[in-house]
């Protein structure tokens, strides 16, 4: 007897594919690879794009700040990991044309610049891009720098020792992060400049930039470099660790696609479930048949195991195939925010949707199938004796294990995976009990209802054959629950998501900054924005002050070591006072300042800490949580800060989060009144200027010379795209899903055609007409999806307000209309598929409905 | 008399209902020579099908000790007699049990493909021509009448050259004449091929045809003259 039965199997799988319960399975398995395939294939661009936009950002993939110029040996080491390097020396000097004189930031660049992106520098045609930084001799302005001293292109201005020709304005640069540390005007010259300007000079404060690009094996290798540069104080920007902007949208962008990832992988397990057990029940009078024949229980699992795994792999090269038409037609959405230049699609995505299948084969279907081992050849002569279904704690055991293996494969968190297992656990244990009694109650209240029309007999008729077989009836009610539940989290998680996102960026998100406004300046200042725009933030005090000491050390001594180029130790701080805290902003550790902390008894007193007489009370401040958690802060750690040659010590007194994403002035320190008025300051403030208002601005510049506009329209534009885009890569992730929960419902009542089938051609001999026969079955059906529905909204209500607590990070709220949504959509839509399935049924004649559960 | 082919002694099958133990077979006896044909005939529920499970391999006895082709069954587990059956073992069924997704050559393939023979495709096809269906082997069960389905079953029985053939009630779901048309067929055939052939029935006439005749009569067979069963159904 040959071992393997090859042909056999081959030759079944493709005579089975034509009944209903193999393409359910089928359907499911392909439904599986292709959802998951396609985001796995999606999110490892979205990956790679996103890392290539900060690259971008940044300036370069590796980002190293210094006081000094870099050692050759560091510039080898670099490249030999295989980088592209860059220089550029940032500086502050005046610059100036004829009589006019004005403070610059400086920023020279080589030939390599820019690693990443263009520039749009209008050159005397427009602004155009440009792939290279200004050329020897010549400068690129900024056109603030340009108003403010008049500068024409051709002029030559003095910069240092030497003089430049300006060739070109830049509307924006390569690596323009949006930032707001440097409020100068801007003048970009080539490094080859640099030494006729004779400004880098021992002592001068120059800060020396080496960018380096390069791949994500590069930053892998030269990652023991960087901390030991980190300790030796060089400020260390990693793509991967300093990825600013987008960040939080997209992070849950991420998180949903993964989450839908996993409820279309979950959705398809179910269906895959559902269907494996029509299909083993089906071939058990097969499998009888060949153990009459002289087939062994191991020659019978090899066929049948033959079989399914051959249609998994069909399945599986089919499902990848749409996963990589899925994820093309994502690109093409995603086509403007992604960079052109990606690698092509690996084949790691492959491997995990043909693993992705198989696992849900062997965890949804594996107990089920072990079944057809143990049939006994005398079925042949008795067909009732049919072996016992595995165990109910077995199939949703083993099922349970491999998803719960999937979905740390796809989180890659432990934790979350086993967390999110055992609850689910809990919780189906639980829906167990709750349908059986939720299925009961409605059978007794329908049962009693009154009414001698046709549809409350109807209605009667399908609640008593539900009645009939209860197991099974709670069985497809917990499958319709799940499936309803996993589709309705699906839709609100996106609807809350998308709505979060419109609220965080409304229309009336600020778009211009105002700097450097002066107290002087102040209320004519605000006179004149007020009445013209939509919306205006509070106008910050600013002061900007350096950090000297924490908790009386030097600060790269109290720092943790990788900490000790941080830019927030190298640079000056801006510093505020608020009594109130601002908008946007949790108290996470702590509280804020008291009432008496912030209108003090002695209005001098904290003035005292400046004089460095000992004192009591130390000033109290905030400070923004990540900033605290990089250098190693906690509360009650005393910060001393120099603020205009003065020292003035302080304590945390409470840590707060903030949103970065908001386009709002934000802080890492706020100090209560009454203690930084004394220093020179200036005021902040964004506000939203409308269309048709522009001409304010021109108003502004005139009559405020000294104060700095920066219109971050460009940077707003960019974040709403990228949530546009990405809002449409998750609406066609959320078809899939629906798709999958669809395939959930087709293969469930595929599965229990044969009996209704039975049921009907019963109905038919007992002299039911057709259309009774299409009501009873329409009422059961309903019936089934309005129960299933109502649970649906209650796993859906509690599973997302819990994914939005410990996720998402959004507030949970309660969704009313899912719990009448859900109820009846469920019962129109079990109806209607339930209806039309069974509609070549109730054609057939009473003998072949009867005799079909009868056929092996 | 050959040797054996088959050879029960003392079997005895019991199966309780709740306290009660219920005694199908008690005690029975029964040797099949090679080449031999033998009804076995019994009003319903005298438990001719759990005695042709038992015979065949297919279910354990209670007490007593079955030898088919001269190995005990008792010492072979479940896999083991399966093993025994593999192409030596031929079954025509009431319900023809053909596969419906599998056409009629494939059906008649089946057991040859669990057995060394496997790709003996001919050999199924000229099965099918000798139960005069050598046109319609692509047909699948539900394409074919009763009859048919039932010569098929029987090509099916008799494709792998078995020693031994069992027909449980093949004539049971027939009409008399395809029934009389089946059982010349399975007869033909198994003369043809020498094959032993147990059939259980209620048919009379199709008991007629074969060597020897039982009746199952209370858990026990008590042997019947052919020529004097009785006539018709």
């Amino acid at each position: 007897m040959s071992d393997v039965p090859w042909r056999l199997a081959a030759r079944s799988l493709k005579r089975d594919l034509r009944s209903a319960d193999v393409r359910a399975l089928f359907v499911a398995l392909v439904l599986a690879v292709a959802a998951s395939t396609m985001i796995a294939f999606f999110l490892d661009r979205l990956e790679r794009g996103l890392e290539r936009q900060a690259g971008q950002m940044l300036g370069g993939d590796l980002v190293l700040e210094q006081r000094s110029p870099f050692s050759d040996e560091l510039r080898n080491t670099l490249q030999a990991a295989g980088f592209a390097l860059s220089d550029q020396v940032d500086l502050v000097s005046m610059i100036s044309l004829g009589e006019r004189f004005q403070p610059a930031s400086l920023k020279a660049v080589d030939d390599a610049y820019p690693h990443y992106g263009v520039s749009y520098v209008d050159v005397g045609n427009g602004a155009e891009p440009f792939e290279r930084g200004p050329l020897a001799g010549e400068a690129w302005v900024d056109p603030r720098l340009a108003q403010l001293i008049e500068i024409e292109l051709g002029d030559r201005v003095q910069v240092g020792q030497t003089e430049l020709t300006v060739s070109g304005i830049v509307e924006r640069e390569a690596d323009q992060s949006g930032g707001f540390g440097n409020f100068n005007p801007r003048l970009m010259l080539n490094t080859a400049d640099l030494e006729a300007t004779g400004l880098v000079q021992e002592g001068s404060r120059v800060e020396f930039e080496l960018l380096a690009a390069g791949p994500p094996q590069a930053l892998d290798q030269v990652q023991g470099l960087l901390a030991e540069l980190r300790r030796a104080g060089v400020d260390v920007r990693d793509v991967r660790v300093d990825r600013p902007q987008l960040g939080n949208a997209l992070q849950r962008a991420d998180r949903y696609l993964g989450l839908a990832g996993l409820a279309a992988v979950l959705l398809a397990g179910v269906a895959v479930a559902m269907s494996a057990r029509r299909y083993v029940e089906r071939h058990l009078d097969t499998a009888a048949l060949l153990r009459c024949f002289g087939a062994s229980q191991q020659q019978l699992m090899v066929l049948f195991s033959l079989q399914l795994i051959g249609l998994a792999l069909v399945a599986s090269v089919i499902g990848a195939l749409l996963g990589l038409a899925g994820q093309a037609i994502l690109l093409r959405l995603l086509v403007s925010f992604l960079p052109m230049t990606l690698p092509p699609p690996g084949v790691t995505p492959l491997w995990l949707g043909i693993l992705t299948a198989l696992a849900v084969l062997v965890g949804f279907a594996g107990p089920t199938l072990l079944r057809i081992k143990r049939v006994s050849a005398l079925k042949v002569l008795r067909r009732e004796l049919d072996p016992l279904p595995p165990s109910a704690w077995l199939v949703a055991g083993v099922a349970a294990s491999v998803f719960g293996g999937l979905l740390w494969l796809y989180s890659g968190s432990l934790p979350l995976a086993v967390a999110l297992l055992l609850s689910g656990g809990v919780l189906l244990t639980v829906l167990w009990g709750v349908s059986a009694l939720l299925l009961n109650g409605i059978l007794h209240g329908v049962k009693k209802l009154a009414g001698v029309g046709e549809w409350s007999q109807a209605l009667r008729l399908g609640a008593r054959q539900l009645a009939r077989r209860r197991q099974a009836g709670v069985g497809q009610l917990l499958a319709f629950s799940v499936t309803f539940f996993a589709m309705a989290m699906i839709v609100l998680v996106r609807g809350d998501l998308l709505s979060t996102w419109q609220s965080q960026l409304p229309d009336d998100t600020p778009n211009y900054f105002a700097i450097n406004i002066q107290p002087a300046e102040r209320d004519p200042f605000e006179q004149a924005v007020a009445p013209r725009v939509d919306t205006q933030s509070t106008l910050y005090p600013m002061v900007r002050g350096r950090i000297t000491a924490i908790n009386d050390q030097a600060p790269m001594e109290a720092v943790p070591e990788d900490a000790r180029g941080d830019g927030s130790l190298r640079r000056e701080l801006n510093l505020t006072w608020q009594a109130e805290l601002p908008e946007g902003n949790q108290v996470v550790a702590g509280e804020w300042f008291t009432r008496q902390q912030s209108v003090p008894a002695e209005p001098q007193g904290w003035l005292n800490a400046v004089d460095a007489t000992p004192q009591p009370d130390i000033v109290p401040i905030s400070m923004e949580e990540e900033l605290a958690s990089r250098l190693g802060l906690s509360l009650n750690d005393t910060l001393t800060f120099s603020i205009g040659g003065d020292e003035l010590t302080t304590r945390i007194t409470s840590l707060r989060s903030l949103n970065w994403d908001s386009f709002k002035p934000n802080f890492f320190v706020i100090f209560p009144p009454g203690v930084l008025e004394q220093f020179g300051h200036s005021y902040i403030t964004a506000f939203h200027l409308p269309d048709e208002e522009q001409g304010l601005i021109r108003q502004l510049v005139s009559d405020f010379p000294g104060v700095s506009l920066l219109n971050v329209d460009a940077i707003l534009g960019q974040v709403r795209d990228v949530l546009a885009q990405v809002t449409r890569a998750i609406e066609l992730v959320l078809m899939l899903v629906l798709l999958a929960g669809i395939s959930v419902l087709y293969a469930a009542l595929t599965a229990s055609q044969p009996i209704r089938a039975h049921e009907s051609g019963l109905l038919r001999v007992f002299g039911a007409g057709n259309r009774m026969i299409s009501r009873i079955q329409g009422a059961e059906y309903a019936l089934l999806g309005f129960t299933s529905g109502l649970m649906g909204a209650a796993l859906a209500e509690v599973a997302t307000a819990a994914l939005y607590i410990y996720w998402l990070d959004l507030t949970p709220r309660l969704h009313i209309t899912l719990w009448l949504a859900l109820p009846f959509g469920g019962a129109l839509l079990i109806g209607i598929i339930g209806h039309t399935l069974s509609r070549g049924l109730r054609r057939q004649a009473p003998a072949a409905s009867l005799g079909l559960l009868g056929e092996a | 008399m050959s040797r054996p082919v088959l050879q029960a002694e003392k079997l005895t099958k019991t199966v309780t209902s709740g306290e009660r133990k219920l005694a199908i077979l008690n005690q029975l006896s029964l040797s099949v020579a090679a080449g031999e044909s033998v009804a076995i005939l019994g009003k319903s529920g005298a438990g001719k099908s759990t005695l042709l499970g038992l015979l065949a391999g297919l279910d354990t006895p209670s007490d007593g000790e079955l030898r088919l082709f001269g190995q005990p069954l008792s010492r072979l587990d479940e896999d083991g007699r399966a093993a025994l059956r593999a192409g030596r073992v031929g079954f025509v069924f009431q319900n023809f049990q053909l596969l419906p997704t599998l056409s009629a050559l494939e059906n008649v393939l089946l057991p040859l493909e669990l057995s060394p023979r496997a790709g003996e495709d001919h050999t199924a096809q000229a099965w099918l021509d000798k139960v005069g269906l050598g046109e319609r082997v692509d047909h699948l069960p539900k394409q074919l009448s009763g009859g048919e389905q039932q010569r098929v079953a029987i090509a099916r029985a008799f494709v792998t050259d078995p020693e031994l053939v069992f027909a449980d009630e093949p004539t049971g779901n027939l009409d008399p004449d395809t029934g009389a048309q089946i059982i010349d067929l399975l007869f033909t055939l198994n003369r043809e091929a020498g094959t032993t052939l147990i059939l259980v029935t209620h048919d009379h006439a199709l008991a007629r045809r074969c060597d020897r005749c039982l009746r199952l009569d209370q858990g026990q067979l008590l042997p019947l003259d052919p020529n004097t069963v009785g006539g018709g159904q």
